[in-house]
């Protein structure tokens, strides 16, 4: 990797104050979530860390028991799977249909987004308000559809940054050379999109795993996972909340690291994050023909 | 419509786009639409729903008993959110887009983004722990002797909220950020350089002017989130703290539909005001087009 062009030079003091809120960041983001995790391998009744070697999984144990818990996340996983499902596709379509947009691009764009931007409840209250309208009883079926609504604004980012990795002029090669749109579409996007398509669904699974605020309002008789967790913990503190806080949190934690590492190892399918940065390459050359005497 | 290549291509991008519009239209838009009509009905002691005789009684209840107190402080509260976030966000972009080399850019752009797809209920939660009487913090600053008794305003306060909303929301400020950067032409940085700007003067005459859009956009992003928050004010905040959210989820426990109604439509016509303005000013719609060729 050439450097950037700031790289080993002098920053006055630059480098290490950016540093040190970069790691301030990073502490106030995972600090919380890793002392609950410690804390829920505490034997103890009472809260509180202990030594590492009385850590134990007494709490997680007692979380098989927990036969509602249970039943939460099943319907938590059936709306996250019916979301995923139906979120990747339409998201991709949606990227595609940017890309080929010559007018009306950033409208389009904008209505992508927007629903993105509406606090949760108010889609919740609307959606549901409609629903009881038409007579749908709310059920699994009524989350997902707000869930659709929460997931497909990632789902379309995260196909649209994919998509830069499908330059025009290798589909206008595949043109050239006799494909038709399908079929370039076929053997050319959708292998160069393979990542970026795992990414939106397991993006769109964990964010309708995790949503709270539409779910609070179109949940039928079986609460979501979200929902049975916010009553656990507002109702007196058994240590097993933390286990199953800290279940949830390494489940979602492990999920999307998958993604980006995978996506990090193979350099020409990121998950976007890394196309989303600045190439760095051809750059420190000119440099030094440039200050040569 | 002639079969050109032209026509084609527009042909193929309607079809792409069809399957999102209907889903943002029929479940985000129509939803949204029906509340802002039926918020100027009646409510119908009958039925404890709506009857449609017109009426503006919901919007002068908005006004009273404080109502508008809570519009005013959630605005309040979003925007110091936001502030702090965006005042964090620029250097943590920073570090990713300017100072780092590709590979630890990639490492911690990925860090910053994985806990968004983590559980947000379960990341507020762990703040109890962080904060509370028996916290992490009190119990070190009791051990330094710092304090004699725990400090009681870091939990259930508006620094609780505030700290969450912020751990909550960085990502959704730093991504925006770290786009913006990778659009600066490293040429224009090696220019500044040549001519002897020192990192500061760089920094300030040249990298923020640029940056500047996606530094909006983030502020932006944060603030439309954290308007629609209830779970960081119901888990951290103090008992009298409340929320747009939480202040629409009271109204509909007395079933006053036509209220709740009133509420969602003046923050969504507000939020699209805001939204509209932001791309005007920003075109936001550049930050996802595809560079090179």
């Amino acid at each position: 990797m050439s450097p950037h062009p700031i790289f080993g030079r002098s920053t006055n003091g630059g480098r290490p104050l950016f540093s040190i809120i970069t790691v301030l960041c990073l502490m106030i983001m995972y600090a919380p979530a890793l002392y609950l995790l410690l804390a829920s391998l505490n034997p103890d009744e009472q809260l509180g860390l202990v030594a590492p070697t009385r850590y134990s999984l007494t709490w997680y144990v007692a979380l098989l028991d927990d036969h509602r818990l249970f039943m939460a996340l099943e319907e938590s996983a059936v709306v996250g799977l019916a979301t995923a499902a139906l979120a990747t596709p339409v998201g991709l379509a949606a990227a595609l249909a940017y890309r080929a947009m010559t007018r009306m691009r950033s409208i389009f764009l904008l209505v992508n987004l927007f629903t993105m931007l509406v606090p949760g409840t108010i889609e919740g209250l609307g959606l549901s308000a409609v629903l009881k309208f038409v007579h749908l009883s709310p059920s699994w079926i009524t989350v997902t559809l707000g869930h659709l609504l929460w997931t497909l604004p990632f789902v379309t980012i995260v196909s649209l940054i994919g998509l830069l990795a499908v330059k025009p002029s290798t589909l206008a090669a595949a043109r050239d050379l006799g494909a038709g749109p399908i079929r370039a579409f076929v053997d050319v996007t959708l292998p160069l999109m393979r990542g970026s398509l795992v990414s939106s669904f397991v993006f769109a699974f964990l964010l309708s795993l995790n949503e709270y605020a539409r779910a609070y309002y179109l949940v039928g008789r079986q609460n979501t996972l979200p929902l049975y967790m916010f009553g656990a913990m507002n109702s007196g503190a058994s240590p097993t909340i933390y286990a199953f806080s800290g279940a949830v949190l390494i489940a979602s934690f492990v999920a999307v690291a998958m993604i980006f590492f995978r996506a990090a190892r193979r350099k020409s399918d990121p998950s976007g994050i890394s196309l989303a940065l600045p190439k760095r390459t051809e750059q420190s050359k000119p440099r030094e023909i440039i200050s040569a005497p | 419509m002639p079969d050109t290549v032209a026509g084609r291509r527009r042909r193929a991008a309607f079809f792409l786009a069809l399957p999102s519009l209907v889903m943002f239209i029929g479940i985000g838009f129509v939803p949204l639409a029906l509340v802002a009509i039926w918020s100027l009905w009646s409510f119908d002691p009958d039925t404890y729903w709506i009857k449609p005789v017109w009426s503006l009684a919901s919007y002068a209840a908005l006004l009273k008993s404080g109502r508008a107190d809570v519009l005013l402080q959630t605005a309040g509260l979003a925007a110091l959110t936001a502030t702090a976030s965006t005042l964090l966000a620029v250097p943590a972009a920073a570090v990713i887009g300017l100072l780092s080399g590709r590979r630890p850019a990639t490492l911690l752009l990925a860090l910053f983004t994985i806990p968004f797809f983590t559980s947000g209920l379960v990341r507020a939660f762990a703040w109890r722990l962080v904060l509370g009487r028996e916290g992490i913090i009190n119990n070190v600053l009791i051990r330094l002797g710092l304090v004699d008794t725990p400090v009681e305003w870091l939990l259930f306060s508006d620094f609780a909220v505030v700290i969450g909303l912020v751990a909550a929301h960085l990502p959704l400020a730093i991504v925006p950020i770290v786009l913006a950067f990778a659009r600066i032409e490293s040429s224009v940085i090696r220019a500044s350089q040549d001519l002897g700007a020192g990192f500061w003067t760089m920094f300030s005459s040249i990298v923020l002017p640029l940056i500047m859009p996606g530094v909006i956009a983030g502020f932006l992003f944060v603030f439309v989130v954290a308007i629609g928050t209830s779970m960081e004010i119901q888990l951290l905040g103090g008992a009298s703290a409340s929320s747009i959210t939480i202040m629409i989820n009271d109204v509909l426990r007395v079933v006053n539909f036509p209220l709740a109604f009133a509420i969602a439509t003046v923050v969504t016509i507000l939020l699209i005001v805001a939204i509209i303005v932001a791309d005007r000013t920003l075109d936001l719609s550049r930050l996802f087009e595809d560079r090179g060729v």
